[in-house]
């Protein structure tokens, strides 16, 4: 990071968190503090609504899958047009009409106090283990390419969140992913474009499409179907929105971003804008990676991109020999690539990529790990190629990626804390003000909670594998229960609590004995949840 | 709660719109990944 990054970055985070109070500062309800004395307009919703779900290591990793795998990843988001369209016609009108400030709220008044309140526990668990890895996700990426420590990272991230988040609540937090999601996009747009721009003068954009296509990179969409395989289009459209469908329906760090709205309207407005927007957005950053990858055919790319695992291997007597056969394959594959190009399928490509495919798996082997440098793909082309002021742009997005979401979770878990637990079940008539400073000391707790269990990431392995399997063990019951209780009118609350009870063991016995994609998780669990809650006895009249 | 949307009149025809969208979307993506992918 040269001198002119920082400014980018300090200014961006400043006039970020600035604007945020300022758009917050007549905060005087907790109404205001926890729902924007449900005054949002769609756009801001929106916005939030994306900048929410676009975590860091989303950022970051999604442009290395794309170079790695393909952008058969986009399907996964496949689903996501098809919940919000159901989440538009059903459960905004009766979170609104309801007059609700959480979904687990709408279950006492649908069902029974102990639903609310078993749901609004695994919530807690379920977001309160994320929300330290989201925090640590970013850090440990930035340590390996900036040497920054992974600790100090994470408290300067968590206290500068915690701080607008605490002091503005949710409009604070909607106003500044708002402006973090701009960051984002710009930050993406400039990315791409500067990856285009810096492939070999002779290399044309379709011929970068063609290069990306011959190694298998622009995969969009898989036909074929695969129980185990969560990146076909089948998988994505039913599964993705049966995904979808619990994410944002069920799960308070999404559903406070629309129950912000002035109106039905502006809330189903916020969601159909994301049904629309969000796959060209992945499809952009999928993109991002793949003419990437096609940038590392023409200039060398690392051995491996994980600077500290390269360093390992460079120690090993294995290693001169290793690198000399990846040297190789990138000529192979190099010389290849211009025969694309030329019209003429020499063999050389795909001789030469594979070459390099084994050199990395041997030089990770050298130091006894597998090769995952996913997540390091991208910053590596980032902090090595962008000029001046760009990184500084992009590192400002990243930081916009993880604030944006990290300040949704503690704002979603101070509202239930307060909300479904404390003014239900311990101080139930207390006046609005000591409310107020209740969900403000919980935004603190919760804060201070995030950054104190963040390096419980470290043990975790691949970190966006761990939150998005840790989310689809609970997901699924917590969507049957909702669909019980929007679809099933006559199933009472024993019956829905009892079903949530088995389906909630049903995941866990699908994920400790079976191999099905987690995203399938949601489906099993959702159903299971449903069948038993309808089988259930009615009580006698 | 009937406020219309601003766009085509009613909510049905705007859930109906995205979900073309979606399979226009689909659609384009598979002529994406049939022209360049191998």
């Amino acid at each position: 990071m040269r001198p002119l990054d920082w400014a980018v970055l300090a200014a961006s985070l400043a006039f970020i968190i600035a604007y945020g109070l300022w758009k917050s500062r007549r905060t005087s309800t907790t109404s205001d503090y926890l729902l924007a004395g449900r005054q949002m307009p769609w756009y801001a919703m929106a916005l939030s609504i994306m900048a929410t779900q676009a975590s860091a290591i989303t950022f970051i990793s999604t442009t290395g899958q794309a170079y790695m795998d393909g952008m058969r990843f986009v399907q996964f988001y496949f689903g996501l047009p098809l919940a919000m369209i159901l989440i538009s016609a059903f459960v905004v009108p009766a979170f609104h009409g309801s007059g609700v400030y959480t979904a687990y709220e709408y279950l006492e008044q649908r069902f029974d106090a102990k639903t609310r309140a078993l749901v609004s526990v695994i919530f807690l668990i379920q977001r309160g283990l994320a929300v330290g890895v989201a925090l640590y996700a970013p850090a440990i990426v930035l340590a390996v390419i900036f040497g920054w420590p992974e600790e100090w990272t994470t408290v300067i991230m968590g206290v500068l969140t915690v701080f607008y988040t605490a002091a503005g609540g949710v409009k604070a937090v909607t106003w500044t992913d708002f402006q973090q999601m701009l960051i984002m996009m710009a930050g993406l747009c400039t990315a791409l474009i500067m990856a285009v721009w810096m492939l070999p003068s002779d290399v044309s954009f379709t011929g970068a499409l063609t290069v990306a296509g011959a190694a298998g990179r622009l995969n969009a969409v898989v036909t074929s179907f695969d129980w185990n395989d969560r990146y076909n289009v089948w998988n994505g459209l039913l599964g993705g929105m049966f995904l979808a469908l619990a994410y944002f329906g069920c799960d308070q760090s999404q559903v406070q971003r629309y129950l912000t709205g002035r109106s039905i309207a502006q809330s189903r407005l916020s969601l159909l804008f994301n049904a629309v927007a969000k796959i060209p957005m992945q499809f952009l950053i999928l993109l991002t990676g793949a003419v990437v990858f096609v940038f590392y055919t023409f200039e060398k790319p690392p051995l491996l991109f994980h600077a500290r695992e390269l360093e390992a291997a460079q120690k090993h007597a294995g290693y001169a020999q290793v690198s000399e056969r990846f040297d190789r394959g990138f000529e192979l594959r190099r010389t290849g690539a211009r025969d694309l190009l030329a019209g003429k399928d020499s063999g050389g490509f795909t001789r030469g990529q594979r070459a390099i495919d084994e050199a990395r798996r041997d030089a990770a082997r050298l130091t006894g790990e597998t090769v995952n440098d996913t997540n390091y793909v991208f910053l590596t082309f980032v902090t090595t190629y962008l000029p001046a002021g760009v990184v500084g742009l992009i590192m400002a997005a990243i930081f916009a990626a993880a604030m944006s979401t990290i300040s949704a979770e503690i704002n979603s878990l101070a509202t239930v804390s307060v909300i479904d637990i404390y003014r239900r079940f311990l101080a139930r008539d207390a006046p609005d003000r000591h409310y107020l400073s209740a969900s403000r000391w919980f935004t603190l707790f919760w804060g201070i909670y995030a950054v104190a269990t963040a390096r419980l990431g470290r043990g975790l392995g691949s970190l966006i594998e761990a939150v998005n399997q840790l989310g689809s063990l609970f997901y699924g019951s917590m969507l049957g229960v909702f669909v019980v209780a929007f679809l099933f009118k006559r199933v009472g609350g024993t019956a829905a609590f009892a079903g949530m009870l088995v389906g909630q063991a049903v995941i866990f016995a699908a994920a400790k004995f079976t191999s099905i994609s987690f995203l399938w998780f949601n489906v099993i669990g959702c159903l299971a949840v449903v069948a038993v809650a309808l089988a259930w006895p009615r009580p006698s009249r | 709660m009937n406020e219309p949307p601003p766009v085509l009149g009613t909510w049905k025809r705007l859930y109906t719109a995205v979900a073309l969208y979606l399979a226009v979307v689909i659609v384009l993506f598979s002529l994406f990944t049939r022209a360049f992918n191998r």
